[in-house]
């Protein structure tokens, strides 16, 4: 194997020289912190501010100050950037305040204090998704079934998860610094959209501005799709505070909070009712339910939800499926972006709803699975054809990695004299590349390079690297297209003023879309020049540069989806998976402990092989955590406070994580970002369920929550 | 209150107040960016340093504790024989994906490098059990600190 190219930016980051957001300062520069609701739910009475204080030091903004519109700019344009009379969450944004002195400031803000009349709220996950009155309005209906008739075996689970923190290790901040004599808004941010950004500031200041120019910073501390509309927010009440006080104003938020008032992933509720013949172990027909707690606004949910509803119907061909995909209201901070986008829950359910069937019709779930998985020329629910068996490669890939049958054997007879007892476990999944549906045609990305008169190459995404090394593989994807030296390219910092729109930096697109496509104009730059080595055309021709070259995707023809009715294509490529979990339980503790996760994939060509595995052992990681550890939601306090009480794996919690890419005849490469963590986590669960035999429907399974089911189960 | 200490092997003295938190001081008096804050609570270790040859989180430790003390930062290790080929490593395996917590693991790694250095996979688990990783899943960092190990071991 040829060696992995190295990233250009780890020996910066290592010796501390590569540049976060809080690693920027300017002259003059502020300090700005915001003022949250405390209150669930509730009418704003009075704010008082605390004595001992002079309030002209202070530039403080609310919703009142706003110049352009009080809404924050989204798929569903129904949140505020500042409260204005009723607050409808905990952290939901009422102040902007900023001041020179970080400490003054941080004083002040901390005795502010707000009297509301309280309402009726419901924070709990489950209390606001058993109940059908929570209801947003709206739904999503697949149905693709023409058997109305119900025979068979009949099985039937519902299933529930919590919320999930996306805990980037850098907090969410920006600076903002207003030109008064170009009327612009230069914003420095830690964000994965840019162009997201620019709508958001714009928004908030009107007419007061010609334009938001954004750039990130040099390095942004992971993401993982928190950092995709929450900076919106967050960099518009900045630009707002920039503007009153006519200093550029810094505001990074502390991890509290951070962790309190930022999107998180989506609890769920879903229910699965699915009849199967007896004879041949095929699943004949199944309804699903499918729910998303969206929190107190829909903002960018329902893109969740299609994402999730098309793909909870498994890997499996069910001849009658219908799916029914509804938000939930709640009053807690709206639910983002994160890394799978609907699909963790839709698996954590549909996945470990096989292992049920498999245990009531007696079959391992191995064997099930093979029986009923997507072969070549089945169908999804969208009528869209399966035209590849790769899932079945990883799937037996795994089987044989992880001696899953022999260890399942091994694992009964230990199991039947001891009271700690071991599982093993198997999921698989996939993941649609690109955005849902239409729309990548609505994108019309757009990147640019220039080569210049020494032959550099730059090139001009909106595509950030945000940790998952975007910016070192799409240059290499560019240089290795037409044999150029490596240090001959480069990706700029994305920046809205010089960077064309090349979309966000979400949905596993950067390199399925934007790579892809850089490749595509590589090989067109080399005909249209007829060059062998670039280098030597530029030296003789250099007449002809700096020259500019840019190309717009444009999605292939056979893409059509019907986006009223969930017919059709809704994902040109997918990417497969399937990963086997070891697990030993200590009966005396309740702890579940992981003891080995293998994972294979299809994610067709792979670029880079070492920066392909790291991001799948990092998205396993946090897979796994998501099954067995990560809570967010508690009874007393609402929300979790920071990583104190939020329980991130550590290097001693972690498994070994075994990874595999299996080759295909796919050229291109497609999505990788997301299925890491889409499809390990009910892989726990059903070791478990191996190991103790008993069922589980509520994720995590952490000792608490295990306790409690023993416990019930006892009682009844 | 004037304190004095050794940073980067460099005698320094600061004017300030002794509970000021030490990473404040490091980035704010002293500019040195690589300690970063992921937290503010100790939990996280992102703004992990040496104190007298002892790993400590600057965000929950105080100027006080500096006093004639010797701190060491990533970007002091960095220039240390056993720091480079630690960076080294960490690059040769493409462990480095956000980086924010990189410098904490510099300091950290480099700390059992120098205190104990055997190649052994559970004892650098425990070595860098306060230091958070949310991108890697950790494999890649452990890999690069035993082949840094094994590397000194043959130095």
């Amino acid at each position: 194997m040829k060696k992995a190219v190295k990233k250009f930016d780890a020996r910066p980051k290592l010796n501390g020289s590569w540049k976060f957001l809080d690693d920027y300062s300017y002259e003059n520069m502020i300090f700005g912190q915001l003022f949250y609701s405390t209150c669930h739910h509730g009418i704003i009475k009075n704010i008082i501010f605390p004595k001992n204080f002079d309030l002209n030091e202070f530039t403080i903004i609310s919703a009142k100050n706003i110049l352009g519109k009080n809404i924050v700019p989204e798929p569903v344009c129904d949140q505020p950037f500042m409260a204005e009379k009723e607050v409808m969450h905990f952290g939901q944004i009422i102040l902007g305040i900023a001041h020179s002195d970080k400490k003054t400031l941080r004083d002040f803000v901390e005795n502010i204090k707000v009297k509301y009349e309280k309402l009726s709220a419901i924070i709990d996950p489950k209390e606001c998704l058993d109940n059908e009155r929570n209801h947003f309005g709206k739904e999503i209906l697949i149905n693709h079934s023409n058997n109305e008739k119900n025979t068979g075996n009949y099985h039937k689970n519902i299933y529930y998860t919590q919320h999930q923190e996306q805990a980037y290790l850098e907090p969410q901040g920006a600076i903002a610094i207003y030109d008064e004599t170009k009327k612009t808004m230069f914003v420095r941010v830690t964000a994965q959209c840019p162009f997201f950004v620019k709508s958001g500031v714009e928004t908030i200041m009107g007419n007061a501005i010609n334009e938001a120019i954004i750039e990130t910073s040099e390095g942004i501390g992971g993401a993982f799709g928190g950092k995709e509309d929450f900076p919106n927010l967050l960099a518009g009440i900045t630009s707002l505070l920039a503007y009153k006080s006519g200093k550029p104003v810094k505001i990074v938020l502390t991890r509290n909070d951070d962790i309190q008032i930022t999107t998180k992933r989506h609890p769920s509720r879903i229910e699965i009712e699915t009849w199967t013949n007896p004879l041949t172990q095929k699943i004949e027909k199944c309804n699903i339910d499918y729910r998303l707690d969206a929190g107190a606004f829909q903002t960018l949910s329902p893109v969740v939800m299609a994402r999730g509803v098309l793909h909870v119907g498994g890997s499996y061909a069910i001849p009658n499926i219908k799916i029914r995909g509804r938000l939930f209201k709640s009053n807690t901070p709206s639910n983002g972006a994160f890394r799978g986008f609907g699909v963790p829950q839709a698996l954590a359910a549909m996945e470990a709803h096989i292992d049920q069937i498999a245990i009531d019709l007696k079959i391992d779930p191995y064997l099930f699975r093979k029986v009923n998985l997507f072969k070549i020329g089945d169908e999804f629910p969208t009528t869209q054809k399966i035209t590849e068996n790769n899932l079945i490669d990883c799937l037996e890939r795994v089987i044989k990695n992880s001696n899953y049958l022999s260890k399942k054997k091994e694992f009964a007879e230990w199991n039947k004299d001891n009271s700690n007892k071991k599982g093993i476990g198997i999921s698989v999944g996939f993941h649609g590349g690109g955005f849902t549906g239409n729309g990548e045609k609505v994108l019309k990305s757009e990147l640019k390079i220039i080569i210049e008169k020494n032959a550099n190459v730059k090139i001009f995404v909106a595509n950030t690297d945000m940790g998952q090394g975007a910016h070192t593989t799409l240059s290499q994807m560019f240089y290795e297209t037409i044999n150029h030296p490596k240090e001959k390219c480069r990706v700029q910092l994305p920046n809205t003023s010089k960077t064309p729109n090349s979309g966000p930096t979400v949905a596993s697109r950067t390199i399925y879309i934007i790579g892809n496509l850089l490749q595509k104009l590589a090989r067109e730059i080399q005909k249209k020049l007829n060059f062998e080595n670039l280098e030597s055309y530029v030296a003789t021709h250099q007449n002809e540069f700096p020259r500019e070259f840019r190309k717009v995707y444009i999605p292939d023809k056979s893409i059509v989806f019907d986006e009223n009715n969930y017919v059709g294509m809704a994902y040109k490529d997918y990417s497969w998976a399937a990963c086997v979990n070891e697990i030993y339980f200590h009966a005396d503790t309740y702890k579940l402990e992981i003891i080995k996760s293998w994972n294979v994939f299809d994610i067709g060509k792979v670029v880079n092989q070492k920066i392909a595995e790291g991001q799948a052992e990092g998205g396993i990681l946090q897979a796994l955590a998501y099954a067995n550890s990560e809570f967010f939601y508690k009874k007393k306090f609402g929300r979790v406070r920071n990583f104190t009480d939020y329980t991130l794996p550590t290097t001693l919690d972690v498994p070994e994580i075994d990874v595999e890419f299996i080759h295909t005849d796919n050229k291109i490469a497609k999505g990788l970002g997301e299925i890491p963590m889409d499809f390990p986590a009910p892989a726990v669960r059903n070791a478990f369920l191996n190991a103790t035999g008993i069922f589980v429907d509520e994720y995590p399974l952490t000792p608490e929550n295990i306790f409690n089911i023993i416990r019930s189960k006892n009682e009844n | 209150m004037k304190i004095k200490f050794i940073l980067n092997k460099n005698e320094v003295e600061i004017d300030a107040n002794p509970m000021t938190r030490l990473i404040d001081v490091l980035r704010e008096h002293f500019q040195l960016l690589g300690t970063k804050e992921g937290c503010g609570e100790g939990e996280c270790g992102a703004c992990t340093i040496l104190l007298n040859d002892k790993p400590v989180a600057s965000c929950i430790a105080n100027l006080i504790h500096a006093e004639n003390g010797v701190i060491l930062t990533a970007e002091g290790i960095a220039k240390t024989k056993i720091g480079t080929l630690l960076i080294d490593c960490f690059d040769e395996t493409n462990a480095v994906q956000c980086g924010f917590c990189f410098p904490g693991f510099l300091v950290s790694s480099y700390h059992y490098l120098k205190t104990d250095g055997e190649p052994n996979l559970e004892k650098i688990k425990i070595a860098l059990s306060g230091n958070i990783c949310r991108c890697t899943g950790y494999q890649k960092i452990f890999d690069s600190v035993l082949m840094a190990c094994e590397k000194l071991d043959l130095s």
